[in-house]
Parts: C-alpha cells; sequence; structure tokens
C-alpha cells in the first residue's frame, strides 16, 4: 500500500469550506474530512457521505433485546424453574412486560453507544491530524479540512486549498 | 462576561420572554466562559464544601459498614414498618433523579432551546441521584453481600429470579435507567472532552482529558453517527423515564394494602418525580449560575420556565392526593377510607402529612405570579420546600400506610434511628460530593451545544429580519 499523508487546511467560512471539499471530490481526492466543532449543515453532501447505519442497529439491537428479555423469563420462570405460588400461571404475559421493555431498551442503547464507537473507530488516541498544532483550535471555534493523499501528492493538494482561499494549509509527513 | 439579565428585563417584548442566550458571543468566548471552571485554580469555597461533602460521605460508610455488622436491626422498621427509610430515600432520590432525563431527553424531542444550557448539569445530577437511590434497596437486603442474586446468573444453585415480583422489575428498570443515562451523558460530552484535550495548558490534563474524548476529532464523519445516535438515545431515554417511576411505583400500586392499592400510582410517581427533580435543578444550579458568572447562559428564562413546570407538576401532584381521597370515598371501603380520611390527617404522623400538603400543594401556587417566578431567591427556597415535600410524600405513602394494619393488634409506631438518619445525610452528602467533582472536572453547561445554539439563533434572527424586510416592501 502506498504511504500517505495528511494535508490540512483551515477556513475562514462554512461556505468556503463546503465548496472547497467539493472541489477536491471533483478533483477525484476521497479521503477527505471536515472538522467542526458543532456539526454542519450540507457537510455530509459535500463529503458524498451516506446515511449512518445507527438507526438499523438500534432497531436490531432493540427487538432482539426485547425478545430475549421474554424469552429469559419464559425459559428461567416457566421451564426452568418452575415454581408454584399460589397456583398463578407459569407462563404469565402481563408480569413479563416491564423487564421485556427494559431490555430492550438496554440492548438499543448499549448497540447505538457501542456502534457509534465502533463506526467513529474510537478509541483512537492519536491520529495523524492531531500532529498539527493549529488543529487544536478545530474542536473550539475554527473549521478545518483534512486530506488524506498519497506521498508525493501533498503539495499539489495544498496549492490547490491555498486557491481555494484556505486561512492556512499545514501538512503532515508521510506515515508508514 | 457579566451581562446580567436585569440590565435587559425592562424592554422585554411579552410574548418572547427572555432569552435563552444573552449576546450573541463567538466560539472562542462561549469555549472561555464555560471552560473557566474547570481551568481556573481550585478556589477556597469548593475545597470548604468538599470537605463538609468528604465529612458526610464518611459518615455514610460509617452507618452502612454499622449496618453490614449488626443487621438491619440498627435501622427502626419493625414489623408492620418493615418498609421505611430505606424505600422512602429509594424513591425520593430516584425520583429527583428523573427531571434529569426530562429536560435532557424529552425537552430535546420536542426542541425546546431552553434545554441546552442546563441539560448537562441536570443528567449529572441524574447520574449522581440513581447512585444514591440503587444504595438503598441493597442496604435493605439484610445480605447486601448477595445482591448479585437479584441478577440472572447461571449459579451452583440452579435457582432462577422470580420475574412476578415487582422488586425484580426494579432491578431491571434501575440498572437499565443507570446505564443508559450514563451512556447519554458520557456521548453528551465527547465533543466537550475533546475541546478540553484542546485547551488544556499541561501534558497531564491533556492525557487525560484526551482518553476520555476518545480521538473526537469532530468529524464529519463522527457527526453524522453522533447525531442520530444522540438523538435515538434521547428517544429511547424518554419512555425510559416514564417506565422507571411507573414500574417504582408498581412496588405499592399491585399490593392490597389500603394507601397502596391505587391505580392512580404511576402517573401521579411520575409527576411527583418531575416536581421533585426539578426542584433539585433549581436548588443546584441558581448558586451554581452566580458561583460561575453563568447569568449570560442559564437566563431568566430558564428559571422562569423551570418555575412553570414546578408549578405545572405541581397540580399534577396534587390531583394525584385528590383522586385517591376521591376513591377512598367513592369505593366505600372502610379500611380505604381509614387510611385516606382518619389515619393521614388525623394519626400519629398528621404533621407530616399537613408538611407535605403545605410543601407540596400550596407552595407552588406562588407560581402563578410572574414576580415570584422572577425571584431568584423565592424559587431557591420554594425549591427546598418541594425537595423536603416530595420526601415527606414518600414517608406519609410508606409509614402511613403500614403503621395501622388491618388488625389494630399489629399496630405500631415507626421512628427512625441515628443509623437511618446518618445514611439518609450521608447520601446527601455523597451526591454533593459527587456533584462538586463534576463541577471542577467537566464543563457544566455544553459547550458544543451552546454554540450550535447560537448558530440557530442567528439563523432565526436573520429569516426574522428577511421577513420583516420583505414585509416591509
Amino acid at each position: 500500500m502506498a504511504k500517505t499523508g495528511y494535508v490540512l487546511a483551515e477556513f475562514e467560512k462554512e461556505g468556503g469550506l463546503l465548496a472547497a471539499a467539493a472541489r477536491l471530490r471533483e478533483l477525484g481526492h476521497r479521503r477527505l474530512d471536515i472538522h467542526s466543532p458543532v456539526p454542519l449543515h450540507g457537510a455530509d453532501e459535500a463529503l458524498g457521505l451516506r446515511k449512518s447505519p445507527v438507526p438499523l442497529i438500534a432497531l436490531i439491537a432493540g427487538v432482539s433485546g426485547a425478545v430475549g428479555g421474554y424469552l429469559m423469563q419464559w425459559w428461567m420462570n416457566a421451564v426452568d424453574f418452575p415454581i408454584n405460588v399460589g397456583n398463578r400461571g407459569l407462563h404469565s404475559p402481563p408480569t413479563n412486560i416491564p423487564i421485556t421493555f427494559e431490555c430492550g431498551v438496554l440492548a438499543a442503547s448499549l448497540a447505538i453507544v457501542f456502534g457509534l464507537f465502533a463506526l467513529c473507530g474510537f478509541p483512537r488516541t492519536h491520529h495523524p491530524v492531531f500532529e498539527v498544532e493549529g488543529f487544536r483550535t478545530a474542536s473550539m471555534g475554527a473549521l478545518w479540512l483534512s486530506a488524506e493523499v498519497n506521498q508525493g501528492d501533498e503539495e499539489a493538494v495544498a496549492g490547490e486549498l491555498e486557491k481555494l482561499g484556505a486561512r492556512q494549509v499545514s501538512r503532515v509527513g508521510a506515515n508508514p | 462576561m457579566s451581562v446580567t439579565t436585569r440590565e435587559i428585563a425592562p424592554d422585554l417584548d411579552a410574548l418572547q420572554g427572555a432569552p435563552v442566550l444573552v449576546g450573541r458571543p463567538d466560539d472562542q468566548q462561549i469555549t472561555n466562559d464555560l471552560f473557566q471552571p474547570v481551568w481556573q485554580a481550585t478556589r477556597r469555597g469548593w475545597l470548604a464544601l468538599l470537605g463538609i461533602a468528604i465529612s458526610l460521605t464518611g459518615l455514610l460508610f460509617f452507618a452502612a459498614t454499622y449496618t453490614f455488622v449488626v443487621g438491619i436491626g440498627a435501622w427502626g422498621n419493625n414489623i408492620p414498618v418493615a418498609w421505611a427509610f430505606g424505600i422512602i430515600n429509594f424513591v425520593w432520590w430516584i425520583g429527583i433523579g428523573h427531571a434529569g432525563t426530562l429536560i435532557s431527553a424529552i425537552l430535546l424531542l420536542f426542541q425546546q432551546k431552553w434545554r441546552t444550557s442546563i441539560n448537562r448539569f441536570a443528567e449529572a445530577m441524574t447520574l449522581f441521584a440513581v447512585m444514591q437511590a440503587a444504595m438503598f434497596p441493597v442496604l435493605h437486603l439484610g445480605r447486601p453481600w448477595f445482591a448479585f442474586w437479584l441478577f440472572p446468573y447461571p449459579s451452583a444453585l440452579g435457582v432462577w429470579p422470580q420475574f412476578k415480583s415487582a422488586l425484580m422489575w426494579d432491578v431491571f428498570a434501575v440498572s437499565t435507567y443507570f446505564t443508559v443515562s450514563l451512556l447519554f451523558w458520557y456521548v453528551g460530552l465527547l465533543p466537550d472532552l475533546a475541546s478540553l484535550r484542546d485547551s488544556s495548558r499541561s501534558r497531564a490534563a491533556r492525557i487525560a482529558y484526551g482518553i476520555f474524548a476518545l480521538g473526537w476529532r469532530g468529524s464529519a464523519r463522527h457527526w453524522r453517527h453522533y447525531r442520530i445516535a444522540y438523538l435515538l438515545l434521547a428517544g429511547l431515554a424518554t419512555p425510559l423515564v416514564l417506565s422507571v417511576h411507573t414500574i417504582v411505583s408498581f412496588d405499592f400500586a399491585i399490593s392490597q394494602l389500603p394507601g397502596w392499592h391505587t391505580t392512580i400510582f404511576p402517573p401521579y410517581f411520575v409527576a411527583g418525580a418531575i416536581f421533585s427533580g426539578f426542584a433539585m435543578v433549581l436548588t443546584l444550579i441558581i448558586p451554581a449560575r452566580k458561583v460561575f458568572h453563568f447569568e449570560h447562559v442559564i437566563t431568566q428564562r430558564h428559571l422562569e420556565n423551570m418555575a412553570k413546570v414546578l408549578l405545572a407538576t405541581g397540580l399534577m401532584v396534587s390531583y394525584g392526593y385528590l383522586v385517591e381521597h376521591f376513591i377512598a370515598w367513592y369505593s366505600g371501603n372502610k379500611l380505604e377510607a381509614f387510611a385516606f380520611f382518619q389515619t393521614r390527617e388525623h394519626g400519629p404522623y398528621a404533621p407530616v402529612y399537613w408538611l407535605m400538603i403545605a410543601c407540596n400543594v400550596v407552595v407552588p401556587q406562588i407560581f402563578w405570579w410572574r414576580r415570584a417566578r422572577r425571584s431568584i431567591v423565592l424559587l431557591w427556597i420554594a425549591s427546598i420546600l418541594v425537595n423536603v415535600g416530595m420526601w415527606t410524600e414518600r414517608f406519609v405513602i410508606i409509614v402511613t400506610s403500614l403503621h395501622r394494619d388491618w388488625l389494630p393488634s399489629s399496630w405500631a409506631n415507626y421512628r427512625p434511628t441515628w443509623v437511618d438518619w446518618s445514611i439518609l445525610s450521608g447520601t446527601i452528602g455523597f451526591f454533593g460530593f459527587l456533584f462538586l467533582l463534576f463541577l471542577r472536572f467537566v464543563p457544566s453547561v455544553s459547550a458544543s451545544e451552546v454554540k450550535e445554539l447560537r448558530r440557530e439563533l442567528e439563523h432565526e434572527g436573520h429569516s426574522l429580519d428577511a421577513a420583516a424586510s420583505t414585509h416591509g416592501s
């Protein structure tokens, strides 16, 4: 695999940033990212990102959790360890409702959060973009664009970004 | 920044009310203001409060250890009042926690902008309150070291829990609630933890916050998953919070004791929980807002809206009291009538009952007046009275219903012991201890959400201006 490096560019305005991302995509760069302190409208379109799979993950986990919770209660109380309490039915659907619901919510929430971590690649406390000292502002107020480029292409992309109106452009050396 | 709301109060639009964000601070300003409590040097006042909280926490651990060694006999519980402080405090604390979820989840779904500055605060309160709550049933087990028996795990005993018991429902409800609240709070914190990492001046802080930020880069790829994940968690937390206090109320409602056996319990418990939780948010946020100079992000509008919620939920709670009494009369059941019209109003615990009525029914009525809703001192005092009132409500429900049982021969009064009082005050201290750590190490108002709010308000301002100009032409 070819060695890659990163080019980072800070933009002043949201419009300029999104236009620059769209332009680089036109030029054939695919490994782009936008970094901002708040979610930006239009970022997904500029980067050509598809819809997040998180809702589907949540649905599958939630339904499985609820079904699993119900089966657990039925199997434990009616099959594996039946106790006759005042001749009440061993399998009692109404009394299974609360725990079925809680199991569904618990499974869905855990899947959402750990699914989010997996999709974002967390935890990953080190990343080449952190090499640029100025990038610290990305989480506070500044708007940044990052492009992962093949070794040797850095200069061309940096030049393009400067032309597109970046306030500052930095390069991060190739990483093996 | 020291803009006070009073300066801008006189020329308010009556329909708009006070703003949810005073001024339009830029991102840097918001970061600086909201992170100030984290980056500033430790204050003496904070240390003093921490000292008090740690001493009370010590008292809690001492009293809990004493309970482990001596047994439940160290508490004032007896037969018939077998459920006393343990359950009163459990229900009280968990109810307090509910406002946090309401503010962060339900108000998010309803797109209420005023939730933004107070949600982190309220969620932290939820977490810490649920931690206190969960301690009580475990201590009350008698043999708390076997608490893990409550969970369905394959054991050599070959026994499974009995899921027809409301107490098992509690185990699942409370543990799910704690887990989901923790996840929701932590996910909400991620962008701010990254900002803390990036604004830190020391290497140690950078590493510590860097680990907790998990590598958040504010990337569009992160935000894309993050936004929907946060919204879905809010969507799940909303029915969850309603289910938790409903299940807590089932502990009582599915029994047959007069005073407990009523169908109004689930909604009335949920309303009471929100009522006490909002009161606790006010009790905590009013001093914190003052000390940290957060008046421009936690504005008059937030306090006034919370006062309105107190009034509304207070009325729901009052309605609950009314219906309980009506049904007791309407059912024609002698034991019900005795519980509701004799023991509560005239029994040995009548003063507690009347204190409950004063705090929960009478006190919130002052919030019909705008002057009261805008008076910070009145709000703070009322919030404390509501907390007291909601504690006495649980005392009334539990102790007065139990102490006059079916047979006069088994009647007995209940008196809490020093161990009971120590554990209660100890949990207040432990809660305070956790809260003080939260205020010191994490921004108590979400900077990333306030930044987003500012953009939304600016956007609205622009479209309003645009609408006005087209109207004029």
